[in-house]
């Protein structure tokens, strides 16, 4: 009999943990994204998604604007997935560098803003949790990885750039 | 009299749709439920289809003769209300599946969001066009006449106090939609990880099997090498499409290797490095559909699937020196 209990009471136990685990989360991380994410969705329907593609329209043609400020913009502004439409005002050989770019930016944009990619919080917000139970500020960790998301945006964009082109056969 | 079918298409925020609307002599009206204005959506359609125009505010008008509801509901109960009756409605708010009769609306009976350019012809028209436009005028009349119902005054300026209650209510709609949306994403999408990361983690903790992990995982995510590594194998051209979707295995990963940073198994700058190493496959599973989103041609996407691939096998391990580099001075 004591062993069924002892059996049972560790079997419950796991979920005793992971439900601690759940309610932390949801008292912690919940509250202040669901503020962020209303008022950065108020700034987007109150922009407007026209404004959005206008100002887009005109950065494509530097590389350096195309690669570092329309995955921001595409991100901040259209949030995963519809980002990604951001590049239909890129020329067509660029178009995947441009998917790379805004790929690479989905979860370095959300330590600080995370309505731009809401349902994969968990990359940054897994490792950031960790952080914070070392009772370590998350702004620093948040802000660098902003910061070497658009660095890597820029190279994985002229790299894969580079890569297209080659396999498609077009010179520059 | 001639009617046209139209169909209408969700705007940029909106959803459900398209809608074909098709009149005829027994379902001919556009009913704008919008308030103290006549919408001009509503005045478009009506104009676009040959229907006439009704303000529902100001008179009633038997559900079998509605062939479209035009409605501005912030998502409460207007949204709801005609698509329950089956009747076709356009929201030009961009409200969803919303409010207590959120059930009813579907994609085959409603579309929100709704500007002008999402307004077109079909094709064919119901009724052969009338001979002449004179005929056309005096069945437009005989009809009218018919159904004695009080036209909608066009041209007719709201006051000022109504225009600001407009546009107050423009704002605080689109604020509402926003919580709404909010509220929406943590359901669908946070709260549904939260439970399934923390069932696992618990079972993985209490069950010991965090030490068997924590015994693999921490030796390679605690140098630049291992890491290294990690990113290599996850932006490997085979692997990084399987591992991709919903970034689900890299929030689990992530979420284990936060544990061993809790734990103070890895040191705390590495969090950064760390962040890329898991993360060399974001996107993979996505190449395709994600190009198309972007209106990319078939031959773009034949050959930007691999290109897209083969840099990652570069890029990869790139980003996770680049990050190593950035997180000097992190948490020292």
């Amino acid at each position: 009999m004591d062993v069924i209990v002892n059996i049972t009471s560790g079997f419950m136990n796991w979920f005793a943990e992971g439900g601690n685990t759940f309610s932390s989360w949801v008292t912690g991380i919940i509250p202040q994204v669901v503020c962020l994410l209303t008022f950065m969705n108020s700034i987007i329907k109150l922009v407007g998604e026209d404004k959005v593609n206008r100002f887009a329209s005109k950065l494509t043609n530097i590389a350096v604007l195309r690669y570092t400020l329309m995955p921001v913009i595409g991100l901040l502004f259209l949030a995963n997935p519809m980002a990604y439409s951001i590049m239909r005002f890129c020329d067509e050989k660029y178009k995947p560098a441009m998917f790379d770019v805004v790929a690479t930016f989905a979860h370095p944009v959300t330590g600080l803003f995370p309505h731009g990619n809401a349902g994969e919080l968990f990359v940054y917000m897994g490792i950031a949790q960790g952080i914070q139970q070392l009772n370590l500020p998350l702004t620093d960790l948040a802000v660098r990885y902003f910061i070497v998301g658009i660095i890597m945006c820029l190279l994985r964009g002229i790299i894969t750039e580079k890569i297209y082109f080659r396999l498609a056969g077009i010179k520059k | 009299m001639a009617y046209r079918n139209i169909k209408i298409t969700k705007g940029p925020a909106g959803f459900g749709g398209p809608l074909i609307i098709e009149p005829n002599e027994t379902k001919n009206v556009v009913l704008c439920v919008t308030g103290q204005q006549i919408s001009p959506i509503a005045k478009k359609i009506a104009e676009m289809t040959g229907c006439e125009l009704v303000d529902g505010f100001s008179t009633t008008v038997p559900d079998e003769k509605v062939a479209v509801a035009v409605v501005n509901c912030g998502g409460t109960a207007r949204c709801g209300v005609y698509p329950r009756k089956r009747i076709p409605t356009v929201n030009v708010e961009p409200v969803g599946q919303a409010g207590p009769l959120a059930m009813y609306i579907t994609e085959d009976i409603y579309v929100s969001d709704v500007k002008e350019a999402n307004l077109s012809y079909t094709d064919e028209t119901n009724v052969p066009a009338a001979a002449t436009a004179a005929e056309e005028m005096a069945a437009a009349d005989a009809q009218t006449e018919a159904t004695q119902q009080p036209a909608v005054e066009d041209g007719k300026k709201p006051g000022v106090i109504t225009r600001v209650g407009i546009g107050v209510g423009k704002v605080v709609n689109k604020f509402f939609a926003a919580g709404r949306e909010s509220i929406d994403t943590v359901i669908r999408n946070i709260l549904p990880f939260m439970a399934f990361t923390s069932t696992l983690l618990g079972i993985i903790t209490a069950s010991g099997l965090g030490n068997v992990i924590a015994n693999t995982i921490s030796p390679f995510a605690s140098t630049l090498p291992g890491m290294l590594v990690i990113s290599f194998v996850c932006g490997l051209p085979f692997l990084s499409p399987i591992l991709g979707p919903g970034a689900v295995i890299a929030q689990v990963v992530g979420t284990l290797l936060g544990a061993e940073f809790a734990k103070g198994h890895i040191p705390a700058q590495y969090a950064l490095p760390a962040l890329f190493a898991i993360d060399a496959q974001v996107g993979c599973d996505f190449v395709p559909v994600g190009l198309s989103l972007g209106e990319a041609e078939p031959d773009t996407i034949t050959l930007g699937v691999p290109a897209v691939l083969y840099s990652r096998v570069v890029t990869g391990p790139l980003s996770v020196v680049i990050a190593f580099l950035f997180s000097i001075g992190l948490y020292s």
